[in-house]
C-alpha cells in the first residue's frame, strides 16, 4: 500500500536555520535515502528521537512535500505524479496542521467531507459513527479554539477521516495527550488495522512502538537503521527489550553525522 | 468548481458568525463614518448660526451728522457708541484685542465738509476700521459693516454729488451672470464628486483587501489551517480561486458600506457649508454608466484582492505580509492621488489600460459622462490581465513546498 523507495529529502537552509541548527552547511538532509513498506490490514511504526526525520517522511508520503531523490507510491499511484489521487486516499494527521479554531468540530467534519465530494447522507452517518466512538457529540457544536488539547485532537482525527481511506498515517497521534485518551487513539488504530487498513505511524514513545507497531522501522538522523518486527529487532541486536535495542543502534550511528 | 464554492461559504460563513468581525468590517466603518459627518455638520451649523447671532459692539467717532439717518434706514443691528473727536483709542484697541469690542471705526475730522469741498486732484476723506481679524465676531461685523453701512453711505453722497449717479458707469458686464455660463451641467457637478470618489474607492476598497486577505491567506497558514486543505483532492487552482472570490466579495461589501454611509452622511455634513459641494450627489446615470462603473469597480476587487494574496502567500508572517502590502497601498494611493491633479488633457488610450490609474480616470470619465466604450474595454481589460497573471502566479505559490512549507 505504502512503497517508499530511496527517498531523499534535503531541506535548504536559511542563514537563521543554521544558527538554530548550529551548522555551518546550508543544506539539511532530513531523509536519507530511506525505504519501507507498509502494507493492508497492518500498523507500521516509525520510531526515533526528535529530529530524526520522522515527520518529513510522512510529510512526503502526504504529498505535502517532493521528495528531493527517491519515489513514494501509495496504492499505486506515485506521490509526485498522481498527488490526487493520493490525497483521496489518505488519512494525514499531524500537529503542524490543524482545524480553523473558529469552526466547531462539526462544521469542520462536514465542510472536509464535501471537499472529498461526499453527499449529505455519506457524511452524516460517518460523523455519527466516528463522533459516537472518540465521545465528541458532547462538543461538536462548540468552537474548536473553545476545546482542551485531547479534544482538538479527537476532533483532528474524526475530520481526518471522514472519507474512510485506505491509508492512515499518524504523525505522532498521541503526543500530548493523557493516558485514557491515548489509549482511545491507539485501540482505534488497531480497529483500522483489522479494517484491512494500511496504517502508519510515527513515534519517540517506545512502549507505545512495542505493542502497537506490527513492524517497526528505526531512524537515526534521517536514516533507517533498521526495520522489522520486534522479535527481529530484539534478535538482531540480541537485546531483551526496544529500549535497549533503540540505544545500541543509537551508540552505533549517531556517531557517524559529521 | 464545487470545493471552491465550499470554501467560498466557509469563508463567508466565518465572518458573519463572529460578531467582532461583523461590527469592524461593517458597522463600525458606517457609523464612524456618518457620526464624523453629522458632528462636523453641527459644529459648522452652529458656528455660523452664533455668528449671525451675534450683536456686534462698534464705536465710531467724528460721526457725520447724516450717517445715524443712513444707519436707521438700513436698520442696522448693532450696539453703536458714539466717541468723542478727541477720546483716547488706546483703551478701545485694547477691547478689540481682547474681544469686547468688535469694530472701531473713525471718520476723518470734519469728514462731510471735506467731501463737499472736494475738488478734482484734491484730497480724498478716509474712513479708518479697527479690527481683530483672528477673531469672527470682529471679522464678520467689520465685512459687515464695510459691505452694508459705508457702502450705502458711500452710494447716498455719491447721490448728493452727482445727482444721476449712472454717468458714473460707463458700462456693464454681466447683467445677468446665470444665462453667461455655458457649461454641460451633469459634466460640471460630476467634476467634483469625481475628483474625490475614485480616490476614496480605491483607498475602501484595498483596505478591505488588505485586512481580509492577509488574514485569509497569511493567517491561515500561520495557523496551520491552510495545510489541512492541502491535503484534499483540491486543485489548488480551485483553493485560490476559492479564497480570491470569497475575499473580494468580503471586500467589495465593506468598501459599499463605506461607500453608501458616505452618501448617507455627505447631506448631513454639506448643510453645513453651502450646497454647492452636494451638486455631485444629484447626478443622474443612465443604466449603462452604472453597469460600466460596477464591471470596472468588480475589476479593481479582482486585481487588489490578487495584489494581497500574493504578498500573503510568499509572507511568512502575517506581520511581514502588512510589511510587503503597505507600499503597494502607498503606489496605489499615489495612482489615485495622480487622477485628481491630472488637468484636462486628453488622455491616450494606453492610460487606461494601465491597471489602478486607468480605474481611477476611467470612473472620474464616467461620473462627466464620457467614457467611450474603447476606453471603457481598455481599462477593464488591462486590468483583467493583470489579475489573471496575479492569479496564476498564486497558484504557482500555493504548489510550491518552498512557499507553503518553508520547505
Ligand atoms: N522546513 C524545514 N526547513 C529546514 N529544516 C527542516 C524543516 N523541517 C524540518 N527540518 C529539519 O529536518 C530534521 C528532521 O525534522 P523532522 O522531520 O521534523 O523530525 P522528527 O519529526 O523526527 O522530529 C530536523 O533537523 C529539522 O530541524
Ligand atoms: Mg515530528
Amino acid at each position: 500500500m505504502i512503497e517508499i523507495k530511496n527517498l531523499t529529502k534535503v531541506y535548504k537552509l536559511t542563514k537563521k536555520q543554521m544558527a538554530e541548527q548550529k551548522t555551518k552547511r546550508n543544506i539539511k538532509k532530513a531523509a536519507d535515502n530511506i525505504s519501507l513498506s507498509a502494507k493492508k490490514g497492518e500498523i507500521y511504526g516509525l520510531l526515533g528521537p526528535n529530529g530524526a526525520g520522522k515527520t518529513t517522511v510522512l510529510r512526503c508520503v502526504a504529498t505535502l512535500l517532493n521528495p528531493t531523490t527517491g519515489e513514494i507510491t501509495v496504492c499505486g499511484c506515485d506521490t509526485v505524479k498522481e498527488p490526487k489521487k493520493v490525497r483521496e486516499s489518505i488519512s494525514f494527521l499531524t500537529n503542524e496542521i490543524k482545524l480553523d479554531p473558529q469552526f466547531s468540530p462539526k462544521y469542520m467534519f462536514n465542510f472536509f467531507g464535501r471537499l472529498h465530494g461526499m453527499d449529505d447522507k455519506t457524511i452524516d452517518e460517518r460523523r455519527e459513527l466516528l463522533f459516537n466512538y472518540f465521545g465528541i457529540q458532547d462538543f461538536r457544536d462548540k468552537k474548536i479554539n473553545e476545546l482542551s488539547t485531547g479534544m482538538k485532537q479527537k476532533a483532528s482525527i474524526a475530520v481526518s477521516l471522514v472519507h474512510d481511506p485506505e491509508v492512515v498515517i499518524f504523525d505522532e497521534p498521541t503526543n500530548g495527550l493523557d493516558i485514557v485518551t491515548a489509549r482511545s487513539v491507539t485501540d482505534y488504530l488497531k480497529l483500522l488495522k483489522e479494517e484491512g487498513k494500511a496504517v502508519i505511524v510515527s513515534t519517540h514513545i517506545m512502549s507505545e512502538a512495542e505493542k502497537l507497531c506490527d513492524r517497526i522501522g528505526i531512524i537515526i538522523n534521517g536514516r533507517k537503521v533498521m526495520d522489522g518486527t520486534l522479535s527481529e529487532i530484539l534478535k538482531e541486536t540480541g537485546t531483551e527489550d526496544l529500549e535497549d535495542a533503540f540505544f545500541e543502534l543509537y551508540k552505533e550511528y549517531s556517531k557517524e553525522e559529521a | 468548481m464545487n470545493g471552491a464554492k465550499q470554501i467560498i461559504k466557509k469563508e463567508l460563513t466565518r465572518v458573519f458568525t463572529d460578531k467582532k468581525l461583523v461590527i469592524s468590517l461593517f458597522i463600525l466603518p458606517a457609523v464612524l463614518i456618518i457620526g464624523i459627518y453629522y458632528f462636523m455638520g453641527q459644529m459648522q451649523t452652529a458656528m455660523v448660526n452664533e455668528i449671525e447671532k451675534h450683536v456686534s459692539t462698534i464705536d465710531i467717532q467724528n460721526v457725520p451728522e447724516d450717517f445715524k439717518e443712513t444707519l436707521a434706514s438700513l436698520k442696522f443691528d448693532a450696539h453703536i457708541q458714539y466717541l468723542e473727536p478727541d477720546e483716547d483709542l488706546t483703551a478701545v484697541k485694547k477691547d478689540i484685542l481682547n474681544g469686547t469690542t468688535d469694530l472701531l471705526v473713525v471718520f476723518e475730522e470734519d469728514f462731510l465738509n471735506k467731501v463737499s469741498t472736494y475738488e478734482t486732484g484734491g484730497v480724498i476723506p478716509e474712513v479708518k476700521t479697527y479690527y481683530n481679524n483672528s477673531e469672527d465676531y470682529s471679522n464678520a461685523a467689520r465685512n459687515n459693516f464695510v459691505d452694508t453701512v459705508l457702502s450705502a453711505y458711500q452710494q447716498k453722497l455719491l447721490k448728493e454729488r452727482f445727482e444721476d449717479i449712472d454717468q458714473l458707469t460707463v458700462f456693464r458686464v454681466d447683467v445677468d451672470p446665470e444665462s453667461s455660463v455655458i457649461v454641460d451641467d451633469k459634466k460640471a457637478k460630476g467634476k467634483i464628486f469625481g475628483i474625490l470618489l475614485p480616490y476614496l474607492i480605491t483607498l475602501m476598497l484595498f483596505q478591505g483587501a488588505m485586512s481580509l486577505g492577509i488574514d485569509a491567506i497569511t493567517g491561515e497558514k500561520e495557523r496551520g489551517t491552510m495545510a489541512s486543505m492541502l491535503l484534499t483532492p483540491l486543485n489548488r487552482r480551485e483553493i485560490v480561486v476559492g479564497k480570491l472570490i470569497s475575499v473580494s466579495i468580503l471586500a467589495g461589501l465593506s468598501a459599499a458600506v463605506y461607500a453608501v454611509s458616505m452618501v448617507f452622511a455627505m447631506p448631513v455634513m454639506v448643510s453645513g457649508f453651502g450646497s454647492d459641494s452636494l451638486e455631485g450627489l444629484s447626478l443622474k446615470f443612465s443604466a449603462v454608466q452604472v453597469a460600466e462603473l460596477l464591471v470596472i469597480l468588480a475589476v479593481m476587487v479582482y486585481l487588489y484582492v490578487a495584489i494581497v494574496a500574493l504578498a500573503s502567500v510568499l509572507a511568512k508572517t502575517v506581520k511581514e505580509a502588512s510589511a510587503f502590502v503597505s507600499p503597494i497601498l502607498i503606489i496605489v494611493l499615489v495612482a489615485g492621488m495622480a487622477t485628481m491633479f491630472s488637468g484636462n488633457e486628453e488622455k491616450s488610450l494606453g492610460m487606461f489600460a494601465i491597471p489602478v490609474y486607468g480605474n481611477a480616470i476611467s470612473i472620474q470619465n464616467i461620473l462627466t459622462g464620457e467614457l467611450t466604450p474603447v476606453q471603457f474595454t481598455a481599462t477593464v481589460g488591462g486590468t483583467l490581465l493583470l489579475a489573471v497573471i496575479l492569479t496564476v502566479l498564486i497558484t504557482k505559490a500555493f504548489n510550491s513546498e518552498k512557499v507553503m512549507f518553508n520547505a
